[in-house]
């Protein structure tokens, strides 16, 4: 048996160009690694060759350290020199509203090395969720990051019923996939509150607050929760759409859309906010590939990868999806690589929601790969979060127990990309550049 | 009433004891200082009495030609200066009994000789004794620099340059003496009576005279005379005080002098003081800002001082150009009150800056704290004061006249025709935004020299005691005094230097308004605007003693005071105190934004050098970075030029005519003199 | 068109709650927001079975709020979300507690300064908080405002499931608060740990650490719960008076 058209299996003995690396975990006795060949749009899953395992050191610590103590992502080098310091910034910090640090090193505004403090609420999801059932999981799971929750429980289910190898609906399937979609939204708009608040712009954020809100209120009235979690379960989703229901989120969608457009275009005649934004924590594309940025940090770099695209699950096979990339690698880059999507989220949500189809529809749980020919058994996922590729590794015993389960979040792997961005810059751009990665240290830490 | 010959006893008193400190340093420093202390004692009783009583000192020396005489004289206006470089002295000379151990005797030998020649220029009657007072105070304070320590190239440099400096000031002010001289053909232009010169002549004096003590003073662009030596020669604390407040201030009075036997002032005259003046103020302030030496500070600071010492002198210019005779008073007013404060808290910041660095073994503010809570409550209230007054905090002295001198700008409306009105606007609004500089320097002065963060130091240290904390508790008691009853101050040298400068008794510019009673209240014009120092200090007081009450009042317990407080430690983002070496935000960090929003001044160059190898690699960069930030003084490249020529030629000079042929040095100063002025009688016959 | 502001903001209206003064409406309080209630034929023990965090007390036959993420799955079981609770207002429900001193609660009735502390949470609750300052619940127009540092703070709103690396952090930050001072746990994570009891990382409840004086249930509680919870804390609403 082999993988779809879409994931290779072969041994990697260095990273090609073009070649990304996504994930490395370990399996059983067995450390694979995950890579996303941006080139010929492919994941590529290999043993872990010795010639990478020392590059691959500092991800593998950062997947694998225990909870209870923060962890340095160090991006390495050592800065000497007159008046040089180390900024302490966080755990308890209103710039960034969660329990999360960095090390700022400095000779005073000028920002030389950025040292991202994690796992500061490392809880242990993976850890915790081994010897419970799928569905006692998944309490767990998508509860790692409460803003990306429809992105990991889809991710987590898509892998598991896999394994189980259960027949799924495909309605179902279609509405975990408006789920994710509305997430995507309501997250890019967060960010987008939060950028207009770093400078300043009250008003603006209001309104992009005011709107963020109106979409969780959304999520709230058709997924029944704020942050869409319970709202799938093994094998199914506990709530369907009606026809009607479809029709009023699709058209809930089309004012979401038009407001936000016009909200940008406020915002795009504003000099104070575009000046903070443009030419601010520049990541080069080469440096985006090698640090392995994901998602809407990645594409405004100009990286050409977007699992929905590279890696379709369900209903993203038969839905255009149109990837938002920018070449301007700047904040102001990633800035509208989200507003973008906002604007193309809305058009694949009401694709989805146009197309859902009815209740007699099974997919079948091959969907478009099965085992593979590596030591262990297990079966993967990568589900486009709103900060990027969310990857997970799940196996299962044989009473259908979890045995393994590996959480590769966007967020973990963007922190060097940020640290690198930071770089030469000063502390008031500090905010633009985190607020403009998008990441969340719940997701990290998870 | 005084006994005829009291005051010249007095002077030469004062000498005296000077004179004898100077000799007896090589035997006993202790010995040496306590002299001082002496000497200056009498010196500020003599000055204080000359003020009061009005009436003069005066000792004929020697004849000179046949019409000058080689002489001492103590007029009310001289001795103003007098006494404001006694109080100084006499805080340093105590100060000093404690602090200098580990310099060698010479120095305190050499401090006192300073000293003694700076008597000299205050109370020189003619030209020829005020230039051997002035050069023989520029030799002393070069030796006193090259006992410095540190690094023995950089020292050399720093005081050969200071030499040429000195020597160049000396010239010029030869120029602008043979232009005084060429008036009456008489050497003792110094006394009072002379008459005024007016036209090219003037300005002639005028010039030479600006450039002569402002080379001195360390106005632009010859700053580095002043920072450059003090900074770079890590030369004791004591010296630097005595150089930077009292050697300064005797261009502030050499300055004054010409200019009150200048009549007729030219218009541009006025211009060109605001001008370098400004330039002076804003340069100091900002360079100041960025100074990481704890010396280089305050020695930086000292130009932003006379810069607008200057300022106030040239609008004294431009006022009575106008005849505004009101406000050219205020603002001479302002400049003789500016150098008093001016003086107090400089030295009382060299003073505490050195105890401070000598406890933590650097002159760096921004190395690493090596000993928390070093350093005695008598520093930090002492340095408190000393800060709030740079920083014109009021009511302390540094607020009176730096407000004086805003003062007088704000009224360049005043000023009869459009180009000087904008001129004194443009200057107003410099001298304003190095006031503004200050406050961020002085803040970072206090925050990163003086204040150490709470905690155990090694036993011993930071108990100054003795005369080192009497000296302290000095300076504080006179910059408040002096702000706080600055109408007193105006009072008491009011008839004596009103006599000799203006045209108005100063006392007039004291009064009573708003209920306030006279003589409380500091006015700066009819009618402008008004401050009293006195009443500030008073609702200071009882805004505080109102909170105090209104606290216990609010309390269910009663208030005691030092008892209630529950302490806590700082909140550091939720983690644990920084680490003072490697986490602590350092004095550097806090002036980089002026570093880098000024780079165009401060010729910032900022550079991250890779040195390590750069591997391909998927996350890790092992990256060796090497950070320099460097700031240049933008004259700093013309100066190391000028530096290297003129260590040669000092070096020259002072090897082969200075040290021990006094003779041929008085031909030397005779014989320039003479060539000076006879060249100014040939071009301007 | 040109581009104004205040014409827009006006064109939107006024989006703000009406809570207090009115009750809740079904938007601010969602179904999901609502605690589970026994329907009459609910069987307690499957319920027990069903709930993965131990929050149907079978024997007592309540069900533990602090306890409890509405995550729905005794649903299965008999238990009803938002009905059966009868005329009972949404905000009465939700079952905020408060516990505050007299002379405290005095103190912050016309302002009160609010920090916000993650010490383990999935980010939910911190948007949740952080939502209370958008203009659909616009805390300030009750006088209460955030602050960044506990200096500052009168009360402490802790959210997460208390992490082994944030209980210094923890304690320091209330260390750092003056007196008086009231702290909230918001959310069961802080209350119980929630869905993380048992994890690696997880600690104790928040009251294990510091005094805790509110507790806001909910997975996460909805800004107009939390908002209670506050208004609770400052005496300006009581069991009695709520909407």
């Amino acid at each position: 048996m082999a993988y779809s058209n879409r994931v290779e299996v072969r041994r990697v003995e260095m990273l090609e160009d073009g070649v990304q690396l996504a994930s490395v975990f370990k399996i059983g006795d067995h450390t694979y690694v995950m890579l996303s060949d941006t080139k010929a749009n492919k994941t590529v899953l290999s043993e872990l060759p010795p010639t990478l395992g020392e590059e691959f050191g500092p991800l593998l610590k950062g997947v694998d350290a225990p909870a209870g103590a923060h962890l340095d992502m160090d991006p390495g080098g050592r800065v000497e020199g007159y008046g040089v310091f180390e900024f302490p910034y966080g755990p308890v910090s209103f710039g960034v509203p969660e329990a999360g640090g960095f090390k700022l090193v400095t000779y005073g505004e000028r920002v030389i090395k950025v040292v991202p403090q994690v796992n500061f609420k490392k809880r242990g999801v993976e850890q915790a969720s081994i010897g419970r059932s799928p569905q006692d999981a998944l309490i767990l799971v998508e509860r790692s990051a409460g803003n990306f929750s429809a992105s990991y429980s889809t991710c987590f289910l898509t892998a598991v019923e896999e394994s189980l190898g259960l027949e799924v609906p495909s309605k179902a399937r279609w509405t975990r996939a408006a789920a994710v979609e509305l997430e995507r939204i309501y997250n890019h708009l967060h960010v987008f509150g939060r950028l207009a608040e770093a400078a300043s712009q009250n008003v603006a954020a209001a309104q992009a607050n005011a709107l963020k809100e109106d979409v969780l209120r959304l999520n709230s009235k058709h997924f029944g929760h704020r942050y869409l979690f319970g709202l799938s379960v093994v094998g199914g989703v506990r709530r369907e759409l009606s026809k009607a229901e479809c029709k009023e989120l699709s058209n809930a969608s089309r004012v979401i859309a038009r407001e936000f457009s016009e909200l940008v275009s406020y915002f795009l005649s504003s000099r104070i906010f575009l000046d903070r934004l443009q030419g601010t924590a520049k990541l080069a594309a080469a440096d985006a590939l090698r640090l392995g940025a994901v998602g809407p940090a990645a594409r405004g770099s100009g990286i050409q990868w977007d699992d929905r695209l590279t890696y379709p699950i369900e209903p993203y096979e038969d839905i255009y999806v149109n990837m938002e990339t920018d070449s301007g690698e700047d904040a102001m880059a990633r800035t509208m690589v989200r507003v973008n999507e906002v604007e193309s989220s809305t058009v694949v949500l009401r694709e989805i929601l146009d197309r859902i189809p009815g209740d007699g529809a099974r997919a079948g749980a091959e969907g478009h790969r099965s085992r593979v020919d590596l030591p262990d058994d297990f079966s993967f996922c990568r589900v486009e979060s709103p900060s990027g590729d969310l990857v997970q590794v799940v196996r299962l015993d044989n009473e259908g127990r979890v045995s393994g389960l590996h959480i590769r979040p966007p967020s973990l792997v963007n922190w060097l990309p940020l640290a690198k961005s930071l770089q030469g810059n000063v502390f008031t751009d500090f905010q633009f550049a985190f607020e403009s990665f998008g990441l969340s240290f719940a997701d990290s830490d998870r | 009433m005084i006994v005829p010959g009291l005051l010249d006893a007095l002077l030469l008193a004062a000498m005296a004891a000077f004179g004898a400190g100077a000799v007896l340093g090589f035997a006993s420093k202790r010995a040496a200082y306590l002299l001082g202390v002496v000497g200056s004692s009498v010196g500020a009783a003599l000055s204080l009495i000359v003020l009061t009583s009005g009436a003069s000192a005066s000792v004929d020396l020697w004849q000179l030609t046949s019409t000058s005489f080689a002489q001492l004289q103590l007029s009310p206006f001289n001795s103003y200066f007098l006494l404001v470089s006694s109080l100084v002295w006499l805080g340093t000379c105590l100060y000093s009994m404690r602090y200098d151990d580990d310099y060698p005797a010479s120095l305190s030998s050499l401090m006192l000789l300073t000293v003694l020649s700076m008597v000299v220029v205050l109370a020189s009657g003619d030209g020829f004794t005020f230039l051997i007072g002035w050069e023989s105070m520029t030799i002393a304070s070069f030796f006193m620099i090259l006992e410095g320590k540190g690094d023995r190239e950089g020292v050399r440099n720093a005081a050969y340059l200071f030499l040429a400096f000195g020597e160049g000031s000396t010239v010029f002010i030869m120029l602008a003496f043979s232009g005084l001289f060429s008036l009456d053909g008489t050497f003792n232009f110094l006394g009072q009576g002379s008459a005024a010169l007016a036209g090219p002549l003037g300005s002639w004096v005028f010039v030479t005279a600006l450039i002569g003590f402002g080379l001195k003073m360390g106005l632009a662009p010859f700053h580095m005379s002043e920072w450059l030596p003090i900074a770079h020669s890590s030369a004791p604390s004591n010296a630097s005080a005595i150089l930077s407040s009292t050697l300064t201030l005797m261009g502030v009075y050499g300055l004054i002098t010409v200019i009150s036997h200048l009549g007729a002032y030219e218009l541009w005259w006025g211009w060109l003081a605001l001008a370098v003046g400004g330039t002076s103020a804003l340069l100091g302030a900002l360079f100041s800002a960025v100074s990481e030496h704890s010396k280089g500070l305050p020695a930086y600071s000292t130009i932003e001082n006379n810069g607008m010492i200057v300022v106030a002198i040239g609008s004294y210019i431009v006022a009575s150009y106008y005849g505004l005779t009101l406000l050219a008073d205020f603002a001479l007013v302002a400049a003789l009150f500016h150098s008093l404060a001016h003086s107090l808290s400089k030295a009382s910041l060299f003073l505490v800056n050195g105890w401070m660095s000598k406890l933590r073994g650097t002159f760096d503010l921004s190395s690493p704290n090596q000993v928390p809570g070093a350093g005695g409550r008598s520093v930090g209230v002492a340095g408190g004061f000393t800060v709030l007054s740079l920083a014109a905090v009021p009511p302390l002295a540094g607020f009176v006249s730096e407000w004086m001198i805003l003062e007088v700008l704000f009224q360049s409306f005043r000023f009869g025709d459009l180009t000087s009105q904008i001129v004194g606007t443009l200057v107003g609004a410099v001298v304003a935004l190095a006031a503004g500089v200050m406050v961020v320097t002085m803040t970072k002065a206090y925050g990163f020299g003086i204040l150490r963060p709470r905690g155990k130091g090694p036993a011993g240290t930071g108990v100054e005691g003795g005369p080192a904390s009497w000296s302290f508790a000095y300076f504080s008691a006179l910059i408040v005094g002096t702000g706080v009853a600055a109408p007193a101050v105006f009072l008491l040298a009011s008839d004596a230097l009103s006599r000799t400068l203006g045209a108005n008794p100063f006392g007039m510019f004291v009064t009573g308004l708003l209920g306030v009673p006279s003589p409380f209240v500091i006015l700066s014009g009819s009618p402008f605007g008004g401050f009293s120092p006195t009443f500030t200090a008073i609702a200071f007081v009882l805004v505080l003693v109102c909170v105090a009450f209104a606290a216990g009042a609010f309390r269910t317990r009663p208030l005691r005071l030092g008892v209630a407080a529950r302490r806590t430690e700082g909140w550091f983002a939720g983690r644990a105190s920084p680490d003072e070496r490697t986490e602590a935000y350092n004095s550097f960090a806090y002036s980089t934004p002026i570093r880098i929003m000024l780079r165009f001044l401060f010729r910032t160059k900022e550079s991250v050098v890779n040195v390590g190898s750069v591997q391909r690699t998927v996350v890790e960069s092992p990256e060796e970075y090497i950070v320099d930030l460097e700031v240049l003084d933008v004259f700093k490249r013309f100066y190391d030029v000028l530096a290297r020529w003129s260590t040669w030629l000092s070096a020259v000079v002072s090897r082969k005519a200075m040290p021990g042929k006094l003779g041929l040095y008085l031909i030397y100063i005779m014989a320039a003199f003479i060539f000076v002025i006879i060249y100014v009688l040939l071009t301007l016959g | 068109m040109p581009k104004v502001w205040v014409a827009r903001g006006l064109k939107k209206g006024v989006l703000t709650s009406r809570f207090p003064a009115d009750r809740p409406t079904s938007a601010e309080i969602p179904e999901s927001a609502l605690p589970p209630s026994p329907t009459p034929g609910a069987d307690w023990r499957a319920g027990r079975k069903e709930c993965p965090t131990g929050a149907i007390r079978a024997e007592e036959e309540r069900v533990d709020l602090g306890m409890c993420i509405y995550c729905r799955r005794c649903s299965s079981a008999g238990f009803s979300f938002g009905e059966g609770a009868g005329q009972e207002s949404r905000a009465l429900q939700a079952g905020a507690v408060a516990d505050v001193a007299r002379a405290t609660r005095r103190a912050f009735r016309r302002s009160l300064h609010v920090m916000m502390i993650d010490v383990g949470s999935c980010n939910a609750c911190n948007l949740e908080v952080l939502n209370l300052s958008n203009p659909y619940y616009d805390l300030t127009r009750l006088g209460i405002t955030f602050t960044n540092s506990p200096k500052h703070a009168d009360a402490l709103i802790v959210v997460g499931a208390l992490n082994r690396a944030m209980v210094d952090v923890l304690k320091r930050t209330y260390e750092s608060m003056p007196e008086p001072k009231m702290v909230i746990s918001v959310g069961a994570c802080a209350i119980s740990g929630g869905a993380f009891t048992g994890t690696e990382g997880f600690v104790s409840p928040v009251g294990e650490a510091v005094p805790v004086d509110v507790v806001v249930p909910g997975c996460p509680p909805t800004p107009i719960q939390v908002l209670e919870g506050l208004l609770l804390a400052t005496g300006r609403m009581t069991k009695a008076t709520r909407p």
